[in-house]
């Protein structure tokens, strides 16, 4: 158990120099045949590959372009059912309409799980293909509403108006809906 | 070549027993052929090594407590972080611990998609072992092979699940998300190019009469010993032990599909690198069986926001490429487990590691590790 154990048959240097160089070059047979399949490397900074649909790259927050705001409305289910804290946000308005002026995702500690996108119940949140996140500067992981939403900061500001103008609409509706309501 | 002694001056020479005291050196924590930071201890006398002595830790994050302050379906993704070549076993030993614990059923062909999935995993992680292994004992090549392959198998991951290596892909009560479409398919062309290339491997490894020299005879652990220990997975198969918690215990469907569990009787190096390759073929038949046999179906089971499974203990095992894989939880009735334990395969299969480097060649000490093939995120967890 120790040490190698002994040889049973007679040793024989010249018989085992000639099996070893023998299976040296049926194993080199393997490499000629490879030599001559196609490359499978891919040059990577100047050549990628495709991202299947289903990859979980950085997060994005969907557009809808119908009623031109964000599908979030700040309900915190995903930040509930982050295991490591990434989501924090700030709710604007309240009810059905309500949406975010806030959302900020620190990427350094997120585990790229996809449990807050399966928590999500209005496809507001979703994981893209892009993958190169790495920076030298620790708050590069820090991701805000613009970075992370579909149109960057133009979708966030027209985001915040819709979400505003409904809030308003709902306000003025209220007392005609409700009556004398105090 | 020194120079002859007298007769009568060896006799006083033999009577001045010079004890060696050995010198002690350091292998890591950071060194190539430790696979991750382990430090391994060495007391040597010239070439032979008298002891050795393990140090880990270096990568401990206290997982198991960290599991204790997180509802319980929130501890699914750590897993994938302990044993990082095979982040699937992982997930599923945690999930069906938490099934059992909440009384979960997994539809049928979730349970067919986690077999697919761990079959699939298990050839990818074998591979690291078999690439690893080449270049621990100078065959280059072979890392290049293994990992050329092991890419084909992460394509399929990758596009199955959407990540690489922490895939997080099992849920408790089945799988988030049903088979990508054409992906039975692309498994089934996988595996006849694998299969061709497997012949590969033996001709270029196998039969190579160095890669032998260095290997057979090597770290021999007898069956008494790799008993003693614990030991599970390939290191007791190869030590002539037929042990798979697939056969011995069968979960999900490993009961409804045919395989062999290879079993060697040598326990040596040699041995349990056969082990590896031959469990690579018969994944490749497991594999082909779940994919004629998958039946249609939901994949998940529909589960309250928050679970809060009943008190009690639940424990489950599975084998995991390194071994047998375990997890115990036990539950309070709160949403989050009063206590989780982790029996992570590496951690017992290394403890058997200062038994058989003792009296062997330094040299040999590079092949006998990675023999046991051990993954330090599951160590230290």
């Amino acid at each position: 158990m120790r040490t190698r154990q002994p040889a049973t048959e007679q040793y024989n240097p010249l018989a085992v120099f000639i099996e070893g160089l023998s299976t040296l070059f049926y194993g080199m047979l393997v490499t000629w045949r490879n030599f001559w399949r196609p490359k499978v490397t891919v040059r990577y900074p100047y050549q990628r590959k495709p991202m299947p649909p289903r990859y979980r790259g950085l997060f994005y927050l969907k557009w809808n372009e119908e009623k031109q705001r964000l599908n979030c409305v700040g309900c915190t289910l995903c930040a509930q059912a982050c295991p490591t804290d990434v989501i924090s946000m700030v709710k604007l308005g309240k009810g059905t309409n309500a949406g975010v002026s806030e959302f900020t995702m620190d990427l350094g500690r997120c585990l790229f799980c996809n449990l807050c996108v399966e928590a999500c119940p209005f496809d507001a949140i979703y994981m893209g293909p892009a993958y190169e996140l790495a920076s030298e500067r620790r708050d590069a992981a820090l991701f805000r509403i613009a970075d992370l939403a579909q149109g960057g900061e133009e979708a966030v500001r027209t985001n915040i108006e819709t979400v505003q103008r409904l809030m308003a609409e709902e306000e003025k509706a209220r007392p005609a809906a409700g009556g004398h309501a105090g | 070549m020194s120079m002859p002694v007298s007769p009568e001056k060896q006799s006083t020479l033999s009577t001045v027993d010079i004890l060696s005291q050995g010198m002690v050196i350091n292998v890591g924590p950071q060194h190539p052929s430790t696979h991750g930071v382990l430090r391994l201890i060495l007391t040597l006398d010239g070439e032979q090594i008298l002891h050795c002595e393990p140090v880990i830790g270096y990568l401990h994050r206290g997982l198991e407590k960290m599991m204790e302050r997180r509802p319980y379906r929130h501890n699914v993704p750590f897993t994938d972080r302990l044993d990082y070549l095979a982040a699937l076993s992982n997930n599923l030993g945690i999930c069906q611990c938490i099934e059992r614990l909440g009384g979960v059923e997994v539809p049928e062909r979730a349970q067919y998609i986690r077999v697919l999935l761990m079959e699939l995993q298990r050839i990818a992680s074998h591979l690291v072992f078999l690439g690893t292994f080449g270049t621990d004992l100078g065959a280059t090549t072979m890392f290049l092979y293994a990992f050329r392959e092991r890419e084909l198998v992460l394509d399929l991951l990758e596009e199955c699940t959407g990540a690489r290596l922490t895939y997080n892909w099992i849920r408790v009560g089945g799988v988030p998300d049903d088979l990508p479409e054409g992906f039975g398919e692309k498994v089934l062309g996988f595996v006849k190019t694998f299969r061709q290339r497997l012949e590969e491997y033996d001709q270029l490894l196998t039969r190579n009469r160095i890669f032998r020299s260095r290997t057979q005879g090597i770290g021999i652990l007898p069956k008494e010993l790799a008993l003693a220990y614990g030991t599970s997975g390939p290191v007791i198969r190869a030590s002539g032990m037929a042990y798979d918690v697939r056969k011995a215990a069968p979960y999900e469907v490993y009961d409804r599909v045919e395989f062999d569990v290879p079993v060697h009787e040598q326990g040596d190096v040699w041995a349990r690198y056969l082990v590896r390759m031959e469990e690579m073929r018969q994944s490749i038949r497991i594999i082909e069986q779940v994919l004629r046999d998958i039946p249609d179906g939901p994949v998940q089971t529909k589960l309250p926001k928050v679970f809060k499974p009943p008190a009690g203990i639940a424990y489950s095992r599975i084998e995991s490429p390194r071994g047998e894989l375990s997890f115990m939880m036990v539950s309070d009735g709160s949403p989050n487990p009063l206590r989780v334990h982790i029996r992570a395969p590496s951690f017992v299969n290394l403890s058997v590691l200062p038994s058989l480097l003792e009296g062997t060649k330094v040299a040999d000490l590079v092949a006998i590790l990675g023999s046991i093939d051990v993954v330090l995120g599951e160590i230290d967890r």
